[in-house]
């Protein structure tokens, strides 16, 4: 099913500019691997970035730079043109993004989740530079208390769906929320639903899902 | 409507060209002519990121090698040569300099189910045409978005870090920096 809650514009110009947190970018890398209107969006962003490269006034190389570059076109063994792989989108619903496999392995049935509240899991990933990154799952049926998110955030749906204000998010639907925007996501009914999210600022984040959960979970 | 094409460098038709070439026959003198071009602009790049003369060199010879050897991955129906460098000197320092080491494959499936798209759907070339519109576009962006859209591109910041830097409220440049995008855009789909 193609996504129906897409990234925000300034998320796709700070992705193609290299400038999106670590954690972040995992998550719109995941939501890129199966939106294919979100990749246009980078390539028309990229074509910007392609422009202001273009823009810049340089002076031509040197004949000592020029000579290296040869002498490494000289080193590199003769190969033919790369084949182009097969389309690598796969449909395994047990699958997980590619972008997440570092962090959290291929399936979804593999995790070892820990219960952070009552119908609450969570796994969070370690070891990532720039800001935090956790999987959520989150029992059927559940209404999460009314929140506002601090910073930037992003979350991307995997498994299951939720309902808010916004709109439905269902699988590789993403909510790219504005620090201020308060909302109150109840999960649909059936199976759980299971998220990818990401902050740029990971004392608050663990700080919202606390101040989230806890009134009505009471930890 | 007809305009001419000209044969200033910024020609994509003749990028693609040189492209065919290195892709087709290994061409030295096309893979020279595009390094003459484009080398010296991805090492401004990468110097005005932060990236240290030495490294910056030993990149900029990367991020040709990479070209040398992707040559025929190259789509000009899709993006044009500098679009097509800017990605991969953009990968290679995410990949080098912040040191993720999982963005280059990441980033490679990107380009595949990218691929696989083109030649499903019927997409229009880019041409020079659409570079000089949205050179136009940009030239026009009021000042603070030009400004931002540049510490995007040409400095890597993040949002947060351009709020600190010039003292404006984070929701702000997000705001500035979807307002500029969206008049790129336009400028990119403007009926020909």
């Amino acid at each position: 099913m193609k996504p129906t809650h897409h990234l925000d514009d300034a998320t796709v110009l700070s992705y193609s500019s290299g400038a999106l947190p670590g954690a972040l970018a995992v998550v719109a890398s995941a939501h890129l691997e199966r939106c294919a209107t979100c990749r246009d969006r980078l390539l028309d962003a990229d074509r910007i970035g392609g422009l202001l490269l273009q823009q810049q006034r340089v002076e031509p190389p040197t004949e000592e730079a020029r000579s290296a570059m040869l002498a490494r076109l000289d080193s590199e063994p003769v190969i033919a043109p790369e084949q182009v792989g097969d389309m690598v989108e796969d449909h395994d619903p047990d699958r997980l993004p590619h972008a997440l496999h570092p962090w959290f392995g291929h399936s979804m049935r593999a995790l070892r989740w820990r219960r952070v509240a009552p119908g609450v899991q969570r796994i969070r990933a370690t070891g990532i530079g720039g800001g935090d990154l956790m999987l959520l799952r989150i029992a059927p049926g559940s209404k999460l208390p009314l929140h506002s998110h601090g910073g930037s955030e992003l979350t991307m749906i995997l498994d299951g769906a939720y309902d808010d204000m916004l709109g439905h998010f269902g699988p590789g639907d993403v909510a790219d929320l504005d620090g201020e925007i308060l909302h109150q996501p109840v999960t649909s009914p059936g199976v759980p639903c299971i998220c990818v999210a990401a902050t740029d600022a990971p004392l608050k984040f663990s700080g919202w899902v606390a101040r989230a959960l806890q009134p009505l979970f009471g930890f | 409507m007809t305009h001419a094409i000209n044969n200033t460098p910024l020609d994509a038709h003749y990028w693609s060209a040189q492209m065919s070439a290195v892709s087709a026959q290994r061409d030295r003198a096309s893979f020279m002519r595009i390094y003459d071009h484009f080398a010296p602009l991805l090492k401004r790049y990468l110097r005005n990121l932060g990236v240290p003369d030495p490294e910056a060199d030993e990149l900029v010879q990367e991020a040709l090698l990479t070209l040398w050897r992707k040559a025929g991955m190259f789509d000009p129906t899709r993006a044009s040569l500098s679009t097509w460098l800017f990605r991969v000197a953009r990968n290679l320092y995410i990949d080098h300099v912040r040191r993720e080491p999982h963005w280059l494959p990441v980033q490679e499936g990107l380009d595949r189910l990218d691929h696989a798209e083109s030649v499903r759907i019927d997409s229009q070339p880019e041409s020079s045409l659409d570079q000089d519109l949205l050179l136009q576009a940009i030239d026009r962006l009021p000042a603070i978005q030009a400004k931002l859209v540049r510490m995007c591109y040409l400095e890597s910041k993040s949002h947060s870090e351009i709020s600190s830097e010039l003292d404006m409220p984070l929701g702000s440049v997000k705001s500035s920096l979807r307002r500029a995008f969206a008049k790129l855009q336009r400028s990119m789909r403007a009926p020909r």
